[in-house]
């Protein structure tokens, strides 16, 4: 054919355009709706619970072998690192200083670090 | 004077218009679905309770005294029967009728005397442990005081234990 | 057919395609507020279970209804350090439907813009404790928390302290010491600790025929002139006791229960300081509430006094001695930890 009419391609161009705007606009806010995980994933994932525990094995530890002799202790500490990095995928380190006195009472500085790879945890607490 | 070359604009706008309106309506409409699996919220709702559980199990009663929880490490294979009983019995606590679907299987991991960490069985094994659902695991850190192998192969009794209780739990 | 015929008809036709492709999606219709009502009720459920609430101290639960707009969180358990156990006083103000409004727990315990709806429910051994919110529907978000109820102890005096605490020639006042730097001593864990700033400390005082002056069989009964609250610093230079001014001779039920001879079924609280004496001639019941122990400003030394006086001439009982509101389980009764289950549902 010759001489085909373009004059009103550029209607259709422009449409085309317009949706191809608003299907980019769409996948935006679609991410954006996604940032991050699911809620509860993201409970999932933060070790709320084993922080805690650890801790509190942490306290049990200084309770019940605080005043027995190095070796003993350093197994029992040694417990408490090997099993969490086997069995727990967290490296967990921890160690006290020398007893300070606190409104009376004699507590040592602990300090605690956690990591499992996702989340890290630092604490110095008196007990 | 009337002929039709402007049709030609007119199809051409109408299928831009029918562009437009098509891409906005797709835009506009179309929702995520997500499954409760996908979001894996039964497993959140899960594992707060096992960590509940074996928390309270933990708990001593009256000031001073020993856990039940510890009391029962403390009696090794024989008494992991009666771990997860218990435990699966505060999973099931509930205010109407109990939660009934609940399964659980309990594990300790300990250091040996050669040092590498070891982990038993405690409580016998669940006809339905194979072909289950998908499972949480929640753990507590026992202290084991020293002066006896509390049934577990290869443990030091001169020494006290840090140990790790380990439940597998999952809905039947 | 021209070229650009057929490449507008494409796209419209790959338009076409595009939309039918995605009618199954849109025809299932899935609100996606839906989702979040697990995520809700789980946040619900820690704010709850872990959190001690806002403020902590003074408590939020000492509160009155002209003081509620203080409150900033509702939080029931003991303290930051002991998650998942709750603490009674705490629960019992959570439940009471006289004092939280359906909007206080919305900006309270839920938070957020949407109006949720929503069903709370403590139980423990299959009884209910206490539940608040509408009825339960086919669908909703749940969380279940598994809990350690803390319930205040008795100073049960009954008759096997009758030797300890009887004298042939009584001055006729019975003293329940609560020294607060015993009580208040930071060795012993929140979940176990007396506190009275908190928790109501219940003095009950059976068998009181033990108590009575058995020189004279005709006396059946004594006389009960006041409870009076005495207090004292010790790390004063000279300590001495001082009486609290208090409300003795109204009954405020928000601040101290006081029942003489307590037997099943409706009996009318006595006031501390009742008019012309009460006669006591089997039991004395005295529940003295955190609310009233906060308005007598004790510091964490202090040492409070509940003093019973009779008042009989001659004297018919022959109560005397001071009974120390402490740890010791003799002493005081405290209960084991109750298990319970929280159960959070939004929708």
């Amino acid at each position: 054919m010759a001489c085909m009419n373009e004059d009103g391609q550029w209607i259709v161009l422009m449409g085309l355009l317009t949706a191809l705007g608003l299907f980019f606009l769409a996948l935006i806010i679609n991410q954006s709706a996604l940032v991050g995980q699911t809620t509860a994933e993201g409970v999932l994932e933060f070790p709320k619970n084993d922080i805690r525990d650890l801790r509190s094995a942490i306290f049990d530890h200084y309770d019940r072998c605080g005043n027995l002799d190095a070796l003993m202790r350093q197994q029992n500490a040694e417990d408490i690192v090997r099993i969490s990095l086997e069995r727990k995928n967290a490296v967990v380190h921890f160690w006290n200083d020398t007893a300070q006195d606190i409104s009376g009472r004699m507590l040592r500085p602990i300090t605690i670090h956690y990591n499992n790879g996702v989340t890290v945890y630092n604490e110095t607490v008196y007990y | 004077m009337v002929n039709d070359s402007g049709q030609l604009y007119t199809m051409e706008g109408v299928a831009a218009g029918v562009i437009m309106l098509l891409t906005a309506y797709i835009v506009i409409s179309t929702t995520s679905i997500y499954t409760p699996g996908d979001t894996h919220i039964p497993d959140m709702q899960l594992e707060q309770l096992g960590s509940d559980v074996l928390a309270m199990m933990d708990t001593p009663d009256i000031n001073g005294s020993d856990s039940r929880l510890n009391g029962l490490v403390r009696g090794g294979t024989g008494t992991g029967d009666t771990l997860r009983g218990e435990f699966l019995a505060g999973c099931k606590m509930r205010y109407e009728d109990p939660d009934n679907d609940l399964k659980a299987q309990v594990y300790l991991s300990y250091r040996t005397l050669s040092g590498n960490v070891s982990t038993i069985q405690l409580s016998s094994l669940d006809p339905e442990f194979t072909g289950r659902e998908n499972t949480v695991r929640v753990t507590r850190w026992v202290q084991l005081p020293s002066g006896s192998t509390y049934d577990l192969p290869n443990l030091e009794s001169s020494r006290p234990h840090a140990v790790l209780v380990e439940v597998l739990l999952w809905r039947a | 057919m021209s070229l650009d015929f057929l490449a507008g008809f494409t796209i419209f036709m790959l338009a076409l395609i595009m939309v039918v492709s995605m009618v199954p999606g849109l025809l299932a219709g899935l609100e996606s507020s839906g989702i979040d009502y697990d995520a809700v009720a789980y946040r619900t459920g820690v704010i709850l279970v872990e959190d001690p609430g806002w403020p902590v101290y003074p408590p939020w639960e000492m509160n009155d209804l002209a003081h509620k707009g203080e409150i900033e969180r509702i939080g029931l358990a003991v303290s930051k350090e002991t998650p998942n156990i709750l603490l009674s006083t705490k629960v019992d103000t959570f439940f009471n439907g006289s004092f939280f409004t359906p909007d206080d727990y919305h900006r309270l315990a839920i938070f957020g813009d949407i109006p949720y709806s929503y069903n709370f429910s403590l139980s423990s051994g299959g009884a209910l404790i206490g539940q608040t919110g509408d009825p339960l529907p086919p669908g909703y978000g749940y969380i279940r928390r598994v809990v350690k109820i803390k319930e205040p102890g008795v100073a049960m005096i009954n008759g096997s302290f009758a030797s300890d605490y009887t004298a042939p020639s009584s001055n006729q006042e019975f003293t329940v010491r609560l020294d607060f730097g015993q009580l208040l001593d930071p060795t012993i864990g929140p979940a176990y600790r007396i506190d009275p700033r908190t928790e109501p400390v219940n003095v009950t005082i059976t068998d009181f025929r033990e108590y009575l002056n058995t020189t004279d069989p005709s006396v059946t009964n004594a006389t009960l002139k006041s409870v009076t609250f005495w207090k004292m610093d010790p790390t004063r230079p000279i300590p001495q006791f001082t009486r609290i001014p208090f409300a003795y001779d109204t009954v405020d039920s928000n601040l101290y229960t006081l029942y003489i001879d307590y037997r099943d079924g409706n009996q009318d609280p006595c006031p501390l300081r009742p008019d012309g004496g009460v006669e006591v001639s089997e039991n004395i019941t005295l529940v003295l509430k955190p609310a009233a122990t906060s308005l007598f400003t004790l510091d964490q030394n202090s040492i409070l006094d509940i003093r019973f006086n009779f008042d009989d001439d001659p004297s018919r009982t022959n109560i005397t001695g001071i009974h120390h509101y402490d740890y010791n389980q003799t002493n005081v009764t405290r209960p084991d930890l109750k298990p319970g289950v929280l159960e959070v549902a939004i929708w």
